[in-house]
């Protein structure tokens, strides 16, 4: 008599686990309105985020302090804020109604702030010089032109607008920093114009994609490939891999969810051995991870969550291993993630830390997460209207 | 008395009761240690509170039965014992609070006992805001001066930190990246004036913490630019400013900041910036007794240790936490670092250390980003967190456990604000609304904290940890 139990490799405990985030060390309150959006920039010292009261604003992550903000639009909320990655420039890009905004915010120093401002400006040369696009026949498929904000806007450090015409909930960097994926979910959006890849250097901004793909309804949110040419984008069933250089599909993931969320690459997928990792979080409170090296189907699913699940995110330093969840429920999940260098092992996944403490509000929870670049912390975007930080 | 009786009633086969004070050594009996120490105390005993005493065996704090010590430590009662009794801590009560606009970032004091120079007797707070300003304060709670706005020479973002470096003058820095040093002048005890001196430009972010040692005419600033700021606190020594930092040098701003005031204040940069640190550098302070010899610490969960002569890194030693605030414990030869992961590490910087922990001390439930050491005891120290509280800590009260030796506050020092809203003793989630910023401890004014709740509150303790008391055997 073998309890089976007992064959099974004994996880480790959280305990052994640690650093990980364990309770709230800051509330950043000043948002009207949901929270709908974070994001900690890349130098890890100022906390970016965006709500329904139309404002991005940007704080002093350890005391909560506000430090600067900007109304971007009067009646529409500010869906998704996100820091372009790499440190010689700092831009915010952030989505408001139907536009993008690049953003300088006035926090730096003349040497970081002149290096930002030309990353910005270096392409209206290119915009200038390239003959207009489509505008002549008419149709949907005209692709945004680049073009500079109202006075007020630009004191603030608000330099560029992209108006895509079609509300953006998604935007998500190429870790060099020189492009970025929007995503307009809604059912309206033309299919061709949903998924838009903007090159900053060239203010360019291209539809990588004709037609709506069958089953699974209209593209969610999509993700570049830490290190190779591919670009990941989720409908509310699949998540497919594009092969950006030969433009080609190459693989499809079969969450099993019924309503994908949000989903993120994990941060060594394809540098170490490893292979990539994928964690996919659903409205219907499944939380996946893919293996893509083992199959289409999830290697582990997780159902912790009584509500639906709204973000999910890996640290981005390989030094924890850890990744998080947020949920309607009020709560975010902290979880251990391994991945070994052994192509046939499979992840280590050990749930951590239920974090609790945004209020419910109007049925909906924990809106957004991110975490520290190089601590053990992350923050999370409520629709109490507060952000917290978890240390 | 409980433990003096305890250890008169113990079953140890001789005790010796020897007084120590300096050179001069006496036996008692323990009767006339007895009628000693009431003698002492005579006055203070029989008023509305006694004041209880402690007895220290082998550096740590008794709290058992001298039976169960000798139990618990695997002693014979034939074995001889340094006891040593202390007067116990007295909890610092709230004297006064000094309300501001806005949080409070940093506190100093400045009073005869922490100078040379003195003042005659007068005490001064310096206080630094996230409103910009620097406010010097008399014991009244009067503000007798106020730093200039940002038109007339002042900071242009929130102050982080301000510290008092002769009567004459005074530094800051803040968000505004600069460190600035103003000349303080007194009319009489009721107004001052703070005017601008001199503008040191290095730092490429936020300047977060200063510390200035005044015989050598040095200052030290921490900032999240990764770097240690090394700066002369006089013009004529202070080198050119760096000119890509300058605020005219400003890629857009010339027109939208509206910096050119009507006062020219003069330029400079630093002696040094001293890089090798991977994260924001929290704090950077002078050893005590040695003023070339610099410690800093980072969010990179290094300590490290500089020579400020050739500005070369020494030491470094890294712990699993970063590291938000330090402090020197020279009689101890150790460094108290402030964690974020809610405790305080004891580190011995010297070479020959064997680990990089010698003590943890653990009670705050958030941050630790200030540290202060007590003026009367090698041994006391005192801590502000963002969980709204001030710790005292004691060296010896400590003891051994699986996580190596790990001390507990004496007393825990809450916002005057909670009280005053109706909610003494509330736990606010995240330190909401009384984050402590920044503590100090002075011997005549007493233990000075800064806060989110826009208010320096000042509480005193009489002797609040003894510096030595006498010695049994
Ligand atoms: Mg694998």
């Amino acid at each position: 008599n073998i309890d089976p139990e007992s064959l099974l490799p004994k996880l480790p405990s959280p305990e052994e686990l640690k650093p990980f985030p364990t309770a709230c060390g800051t509330i950043f309150r000043g948002h009207k309105g949901r929270v709908r959006s974070i994001c900690i920039d890349p130098s890890g010292i100022w906390l970016a985020s965006g709500g329904d009261d139309g404002t991005v604003r940007v704080w002093e992550i350890l005391t909560g302090r506000q430090l600067w903000s900007a109304k971007l639009s009067d009646h529409e909320p500010v869906n998704v804020v996100r820091w372009r990655p790499g440190r010689e420039a700092v831009v915010l890009a952030a989505a408001a109604g139907d536009d993008i905004f690049l953003i300088v915010p006035t926090l730096l120093d003349p040497d970081l702030e002149k290096a930002s401002i030309e990353l910005l400006d270096e392409g209206w040369g290119y915009a200038a010089s390239r003959p207009e696009q489509g505008t002549g026949d008419g149709n949907k498929t005209t692709v945004p032109q680049w073009i500079r904000t109202s006075s007020s806007l630009s004191e603030l450090g608000v330099c560029v607008v992209i108006p895509l015409r079609f509300v953006a909930k998604s935007i998500s960097w190429h870790r060099r920093g020189d492009y970025f994926v929007t995503v307009c979910p809604g059912s309206s959006t033309p299919a061709s114009t949903a998924i838009a890849i903007h090159t900053l250097s060239k203010h360019l901004t291209q539809h990588p994609f004709r037609r709506r793909l069958k089953g699974g309804g209209p593209p969610q949110t999509a993700h570049f490939h830490p290190s190779k040419p591919i670009l990941f984008v989720a409908n509310q069933r699949t998540i497919r891999a594009y092969d950006l250089s030969r433009q080609i599909l190459v693989k499809i993931l079969q969450p099993g969810a019924r309503w994908i969320s949000s989903f993120d690459v994990h941060p060594t997928s394809s540098v170490s051995s490893g292979g990539d990792n994928i964690i996919v979080g659903s409205y219907d409170r499944r939380l996946l991870w893919h293996d893509l090296d083992l199959s289409a189907r999830p290697y582990k699913t997780l159902r912790y969550h009584r509500k639906a699940i709204r973000a999910v995110k890996f640290h981005p330093n390989g030094r924890y291993p850890l990744f998080a969840d947020t949920s309607d429920d009020g709560s975010l999940q902290i979880f251990h993630g391994s991945i070994t260098g052994d192509m046939l092992s499979n992840a280590t996944i050990v749930p951590l830390k239920v974090l609790r403490g945004h209020k419910i509000t109007g049925e909906l929870g924990v809106l957004d997460v991110d975490w520290h670049p190089s601590q053990p912390w992350c923050a999370s975007a409520g629709a109490d209207g507060t952000c917290r930080l978890w240390i | 008395f409980q433990y003096l009786i305890n250890i008169l009633e113990s079953s140890l086969a001789d005790i010796k009761f020897l007084w120590t004070e300096g050179e001069l050594r006496l036996e008692f009996s323990p009767d006339e240690v007895i009628d000693l120490v009431e003698a002492l105390f005579a006055d203070l005993i029989g008023n509305e509170k006694p004041i209880p005493f402690e007895f220290l065996i082998s550096g740590s704090y008794l709290h058992t039965s001298i039976d169960e010590y000798l139990n618990t430590n695997g002693l014979s009662a034939e074995t001889t014992l340094e006891v040593e009794y202390v007067r116990a801590l007295v909890p610092p009560l709230h004297v006064a609070s000094f309300l501001h606009d806005d949080w409070v970032s940093s506190v100093d004091v400045f009073s005869s006992t922490s100078s040379a120079e003195g003042l005659q007797g007068r005490e001064r707070i310096l206080s630094g805001s996230y409103d910009g300003l620097l406010r010097m304060w008399n014991m009244s709670s009067q503000v007798m001066a106020v730093s200039p706005s940002p038109a007339d020479g002042g900071h242009t973002a929130p102050i982080r930190a301000a510290k008092i470096i002769s009567t004459t003058q005074i530094a800051s820095a803040g968000l505004d990246r600069t460190v600035r040093l103003w000349k303080y002048s007194e009319d009489d005890e009721f107004s001052g004036r703070i005017t601008p001196q001199l503008e040191l430009y290095g730092h490429k972010s936020a300047v977060t913490s200063l510390a200035a040692n005044t015989p050598s005419n040095r200052m030290l600033s921490a900032s999240s630019d990764h770097t240690v700021g090394f700066w002369s606190t006089k013009k004529s020594d202070a080198p050119a400013p760096p000119a890509n930092l300058l605020p005219s040098s400003s890629g857009r701003g010339s027109k939208r900041r509206k910096l050119n005031s009507s006062v020219t204040v003069p330029q400079r940069g630093p002696l040094t910036l001293l890089t090798s640190h991977s994260g924001p550098v929290s704090a950077a302070i002078f050893d005590s007794r040695d003023s070339t010899v610099g410690y800093s610490t980072s969010w990179d969960h290094s300590l490290r240790t500089w020579d400020l002569v050739t500005a070369a890194l020494v030491d470094t030693r890294t712990t699993s936490h970063s590291l938000l605030s330090l402090e020197h414990l020279p009689d101890l030869h150790l460094l108290a670092a402030g964690t974020s992961a809610r405790h305080i590490t004891l580190i011995d910087p010297r070479a020959s250390a064997s680990t990089v922990s010698a003590m943890t001390l653990r009670g705050h439930t958030n941050a630790v980003v200030t540290l202060a050491r007590d003026p009367h005891s090698a041994y006391g120290l005192v801590s502000g967190s963002h969980d709204g509280t001030c710790r005292i800590w004691d060296a010896r009260s400590t003891k051994t456990d699986k996580g190596g030796v790990v001390g507990e506050s004496t007393y825990s020092i809450p916002r005057k604000s909670l009280e005053e809203e109706g909610k003494p003793g509330s736990k606010r989630i995240g330190g909401e609304g009384v984050k402590v910023f920044s503590v100090c401890w002075d011997r005549t004014v007493g233990i000075a904290s800064a806060g989110e709740d826009k208010r320096i509150q000042i509480n005193r303790g009489e002797g609040i940890i003894s510096a030595n008391g006498s010695t049994g055997q």
